[in-house]
């Protein structure tokens, strides 16, 4: 167990360094720079060329490269283009608050999804299954952005149940304690559950069809034969077996997650990861870009590691060290 | 939904929304010319009055009285009055699905949006399947150092968040929509090179294949005649939920306002559009949203019908 | 009674622990300053830096006014004469004869937040920082006519100029003053590196208090600021949404109070709300297409004139603007002092467009609907910037109207930045685009024609000696009133020429939360009166 953990970090080490090379690499290749996006038509040919050499841009690419692989490795992601500040100082700061809504939202996808999972399993075709499938696929269907424009107008405008954006209310700034929770709760609500819902839909459907192939096994039948409840035989026998795709499925939902949530972020002012993203994107802050892509990247590497660990722990069969 | 039925009902979605959005203008009856000043943001069902005068142009709105001495084109800025000298025609005519902010049919924008949307998806669903089963059977055929090689690099592209590589690249790039289907191809095609590769490597030590090569066929006849037919099933159910994913893709970027340029309406860049006037118009983001998730849907049901064939086929 | 007395006591003395309250700030009237309450303004983008020289976009500008303050105030007296000034930091100042040079008296109880007084070392610094190369200040050119600025004492400053024209002052007056004693020990190399925020300090009605970057900035009444009364609000708190639109779905959800610009085609959810008031005003710019003016089929002003006769101005005003602005007429502003108040917008007329394209030799030989000459045809590709969608509706509408008249266009949709790249290149036909309109009328940057390889404004490559002239001996005239009939010239002479087709004077809609009493709003800034603001707090926050 402690030999795969430590093997698995190791070879962590040479993807996170092709998966920096990789982004290096596509930010390099592109045509423009930086100083195109200040957009001010009487730069004249010497303020560019000054804005260019405060930022290093005017060095041969392989210098570039080293420099900043070298500055990676000690830790130092760069300066914001933009707001010039230390890039890792923008990092610590917005990666908590994605932190929340994505463990958020991976608590409502995985709760519901297994409850609406075992409810469906309970009597396969019946109406249940049916329509919560049906719902599960136009949920799975529907754009984010599209279902979340569509919560903000329902419960933040016409019923005015949860704030509309941003992570707290301004008066909160004052509040500590439970009521600053609270707070911050009321404005979790919306943005978790546009990003869970579709996940949910999603584990659900896959759940639904592991405990229906779990449910034709053989000690399955033999446990009917033996009289168990049925209950008994949904929650305890075919429930645990199904659970080991859905944790591997855990692993690879992370990149989707992590993706969705620049979509959700940005519709709801959430001041994470991915509204950091697109708003450097816009200002063409290459050095936070970059750090934003590859961090996403090491994310889901780890998510990765971390599934294959947890389903190591769960099913013995994959405890031993096969290669 | 049983998995048969769910196969024929996403086949029959599909089928539909293509041929409505290829075949949809000619057969469907020609909308109302646009008019901005008198016939912008109509609801769906609009029942308008066009009337077209002798220079060409044509105006609509839902209010028009005709009389003998003149027609009397109402708007919400001015009215205009025409003599019937001036008038070729009046026909009566129907938004169906509502007008936009210039007037326009959303019917029509939505049946050209879909062309669009489904081209740039399809065009990248063909470049990651063209990329993806190269790179796989590549890997599986061209000895451990390669295979390793392809594989680190499959694995380090899928680290990647889809929509981190996107961005990253759409930002830098600012692509035209063939250049976005090309980006688009190119950042997914991962997946199916991992399952080409996994397919041929599993058929290679199969009892058939080696009788084949054992006879002596060639390796382009192994290929085409037990390679392609095995790998069929997998690929097609993989390409069904790919092209779902890339729709969804190419909507989340419009949306975020680095899709395709706005000249060119998509169907995510018509939800992101729509989205500005969600109040004044529910319609014009309400519409695309239905669209893409029928489309989605329809893909997905195809997906999982066949995954439910292949293993009822595996099981027989 | 007694224990009343005792308690509100006890209050004053918190109070005054609280924050350092100098004497000086005692409001005039005798009644203490009202406790405040806070107004939550919606902006769309950060402060880039919390040094007002760093910064390049007028959002920030706007912010930073709010704590480093300027030697005078520009009042809104732009209809008659030039704008004219009222005192501010600068309590009075002097010409000298020769009108060359300008002493300004400050203000000797103005203090920084820190306790420092503000005296003509901030002044002469702040002149230094905006001249300096180092830093970089992109508006440093208006400063090219300041030969010196110099301390004469501690509350006293001289400023030199090359030569006399009617806005001395209004260049002087430009860029906020900044506090040297803190300011001066980075040295300018390290300007653009150097962390801001933990600079700054304020001399101006609000003083930075937080700042979560990307998400909000809060800003509490200064207790140093120099002017009287002090502002009413205790709070100014700035909520960052990248979105216009989700800015505005947080305005009606109730979770910010104030915002400066909503798009008009967005009003209607607006007007039926009677808890939001509308400011509805005039924001000094114009929209316009610039044509290209130096080769081409649009070479020919008849040509320019004809498209600009066939583009019905009132329907874009009605379609885009939902009716909010009016028709443009020429390069001036139809309310500043200097427009000629002789010209009138061309009028709209399809009949009169397709005769005036005959006569310059466009007509549809070939009939396939469109006008040609020599057997090439008519065709204008509009340019419009991809992130603006009233300006690509405009394109559409151009496209319908000059189709009518048998002109071929195409509108394509750019981002931004090629669109600035392809703008400065001078190759485009035709481009959809907006200008803003100082209160210092200069034409010169616009019309003159160009030189050759310069990086310049004029998009379109206008040239035209006679205005060329004309803008030379503007600048030789000292007074504005002698300035007049000669701009009068030149704006007759560039509506005749129609280099670009003047489409539309913008209106701005302001909208904010009826709480908020007494403010002000105009086009320079949205926080012209802000010491006066009050709120009702009844509505809480």
């Amino acid at each position: 167990m402690t030999r795969l953990v430590v093997r698995r970090l190791l070879l962590l080490i040479p993807m996170v360094w092709l998966v920096a090379t990789l982004a290096f690499v596509v930010v390099a290749a592109a045509p423009g720079s930086y100083a195109d996006t200040i957009d001010h038509p009487g730069l004249s040919a010497e303020q560019r060329a000054e804005l260019e050499a405060r930022y290093g841009l005017d060095q041969p690419v392989h210098r570039q490269y080293l420099r900043w692989l070298g500055s990676l490795a000690g830790g130092d992601l760069g300066i914001s283009f933009v707001t010039k500040e230390p890039v890792i100082r923008l990092l610590a700061r917005t990666v908590p608050p994605t932190i929340l809504l994505g463990g958020a939202a991976l608590l409502l996808d995985f709760v519901l999804g297994i409850l609406l999972a075992v409810a469906a399993a309970r009597r396969p075709h019946g109406w249940f299954d049916r329509v919560s499938s049906f719902l599960g696929l136009g949920l799975a269907g529907l754009p984010s952005f599209w279902v979340a424009g569509l919560a903000i107008l329902v419960f933040a405008l016409i019923l005015g149940w949860f704030p509309a954006s941003h992570m707290r209310s301004v008066a909160a700034s004052g509040l500590s304690g439970p009521a600053g929770l609270a707070d911050l709760l009321h404005h979790l609500v919306l943005p978790a559950c546009c990003l869970g819902l579709v996940g949910a839909a999603g584990t659900a459907r896959y759940l639904r069809s592991t405990l229906m192939d779990v449910r034709g096994e053989r000690y399955i039948l033999a446990a009917r034969t033996r009289g168990l409840s049925e209950r008994r035989i949904l929650w305890i026998h075919t429930l645990r077996p199904a659970l080991l795709p859905v944790i591997t499925l855990l692993g690879l939902s992370l990149p989707f997650l992590v993706s969705g949530s620049v979509v959700i972020e940005t519709v709801f002012s959430w001041p994470g990861v991915g509204l950091t993203l697109l708003s450097a994107a816009h200002a063409r802050d290459i050095p936070v870009v970059m750090a934003v892509t590859i961090l996403g990247a090491v994310a889901v590497l780890l998510g990765s590691l971390l599934a294959d660990v947890l389903s190591a722990a769960i099913d013995p069969r994959t405890r031993e060290d096969s290669p | 939904m049983r998995p048969s039925r769910g196969l024929h009902a996403g086949l029959a979605g599909l089928g539909l929304l293509v041929l409505l959005c290829v075949f949809g203008p000619v057969v469907l009856p020609a909308p109302p010319a646009a008019d901005p000043a008198r016939a912008a943001l109509l609801p769906p069902g609009a029942a308008v009055t066009e009337v077209i005068l002798t220079d060409g142009r044509g105006l609509v709105s839902p209010d028009v009285t005709v009389g003998n001495e003149a027609i009397v084109v109402r708007g919400p800025f001015r009215d205009t009055e025409l003599s019937p000298a001036e008038v070729v025609s009046v026909r009566k005519g129907r938004f169906l699905l509502g007008s936009d902010r210039m007037g326009r049919d959303v019917a029509s924008q939505l049946m050209a949006g879909g062309r669009f949307s489904l081209a740039i998806a399809g065009l990248a669903a063909i470049i990651a399947l063209l990329v993806g089963s190269s790179v796989g059977i590549a890997a599986a055929t061209g000895g451990p150092v390669t295979d390793s090689a392809l594989m680190r690099l499959v694995d380090v592209l899928m680290a990647f968040p889809l929509l981190f590589l996107l961005i990253l690249v759409a930002t830098l790039f600012r692509p035209g929509p063939v250049a976005l289907a090309l980006i688009l191809g190119m950042t997914s095609w991962m997946g199916l090179a991992r399952l080409v590769r996994g397919q041929v490597l599993a058929l290679r030590g199969r009892t058939f294949i080696l009788a084949a090569q054992a006879a002596g066929a060639s390796k382009t006849f192994v290929a085409r005649r037990h390679l392609l037919p095995n790998l069929a099933g997998p690929l097609s159910q993989d390409t069904a939920l790919r092209l779902g994913d890339l729709v969804l893709a190419e909507a989340a970027l419009s949306y975020l306002g680095i899709g395709v340029s706005p000249g060119m309406p998509t169907w995510g860049g018509m939800v992101a559009q729509g989205h500005r006037v969600m109040v004044e118009g529910w319609w014009l983001a309400t519409f695309p949203g239905l669209a893409i998730a029928a489309l989605v849907i329809s893909l997905a049901l195809i997906g999982d019908g066949i995954q439910e064939r292949l293993t009822r086929g595996a099981r027989s | 009674m007694k224990k009343l007395l005792g308690f509100s006591i006890f209050l004053t003395i918190t109070a005054a622990c609280g924050s350092p309250e100098p004497a000086s700030t005692t409001p005039a009237s005798g009644e203490p300053p009202e406790s405040g309450g806070t107004v939550v303004v919606g902006i769309v983008s950060d402060v880039q830096s919390w040094n007002p020289y760093l910064v390049e976009d007028l959002e920030s500008e706007h912010v930073l006014s709010l704590l480093y303050p300027s030697l005078a105030v520009e009042q809104t007296d732009y209809h008659r004469h030039p704008p004219s000034f009222a005192p501010s930091l600068a309590t009075s100042w002097t010409w000298s004869e020769d009108h060359l040079a300008l002493t300004l008296e400050l203000d000797p109880d103005a203090h920084w937040s820190d306790g420092a007084p503000i005296t003509s070392r901030d002044v002469v610094f702040t002149w230094q920082v905006q001249t300096s190369p180092e830093v970089g200040w992109l508006y440093g050119y208006v400063k090219d006519f300041i030969e010196k600025v110099e301390a004469v004492d501690d509350h006293t400053v001289r400023a030199t100029f090359t030569h006399v024209y009617p806005y001395q002052l209004m260049d002087l007056n430009d860029g906020p003053v900044i506090p040297a004693h803190a300011w001066s020990k980075i040295p300018f190399e390290a300007w653009g590196g150097a962390d801001w925020k933990e600079q700054v300090l304020s001399g101006g009605p609000f003083s930075l208090s937080d700042h979560t970057p990307q998400q909000e900035i809060t800003l509490t009444r200064n207790p140093w600021y120099f002017r009287s009364p002090l502002p009413r609000l205790g709070r100014l708190v700035f909520r960052i949404s990248p979105s216009a639109s989700g800015l505005l779905t947080q305005l009606l959800a109730g979770e910010i109070d104030f915002l400066q610009s909503v798009s008009p085609d967005q009003i209607g959810r607006v007007a039926s709300r009677d808890d939001l008031e509308m400011v509805i005003y005039d924001n000094r710019s114009y929209t316009h297409i610039c044509w290209k003016t130096d080769t081409g089929h649009l070479a020919d002003p008849a040509v320019r004139t004809a498209l600009t006769t066939a583009i019905d101005r009132q329907q874009i005003i009605d379609v885009v603007f939902n009716g909010f602005g009016r028709i443009a007429v020429g390069p001036v502003l139809s309310p500043f002092w200097a427009f000629n108040r002789n010209l009138l917008p061309l009028p709209y007329d399809p009949e009169a467009a397709r005769a005036m394209l005959d006569e310059a030799g466009w007509t549809d030989t070939d009939g396939d609907g469109f006008v040609d000459r020599d057997g090439e045809a008519l065709s204008i590709e509009i340019l419009a910037p991809a992130e603006n969608e009233l300006r690509q509706d405009i394109a559409l509408l151009v496209e319908a109207d000059l189709e009518q008249v048998g002109v071929k266009v195409e509108p394509r949709f750019v981002e931004w930045g090629t669109l600035m790249a392809i703008m400065d290149s001078g190759e485009a036909d035709a481009v959809v685009n907006m200008w803003e309109e100082p209160t210092q009328i200069d034409l010169e940057g616009l019309w003159h024609s160009p030189a050759p390889g310069e990086p310049t404004f004029n998009f379109g490559r206008y040239a035209n000696p006679e205005v060329d002239e004309l803008l030379a001996e503007v600048a030789e005239l000292t007074d504005f009133a002698d300035q007049k009939p000669l701009l009068d010239r030149i704006q007759a002479l560039i509506v005749a020429d129609q280099p670009y087709t003047f489409l539309v004077e913008n209106t701005r809609i302001t909208v904010h939360s009826s709480r908020i009493d007494g403010a002000e709003i105009n086009a320079a800034t949205p926080f012209f009166n802000i010491d006066e603001w009050t709120v009702d707090d009844a509505a809480g926050r």
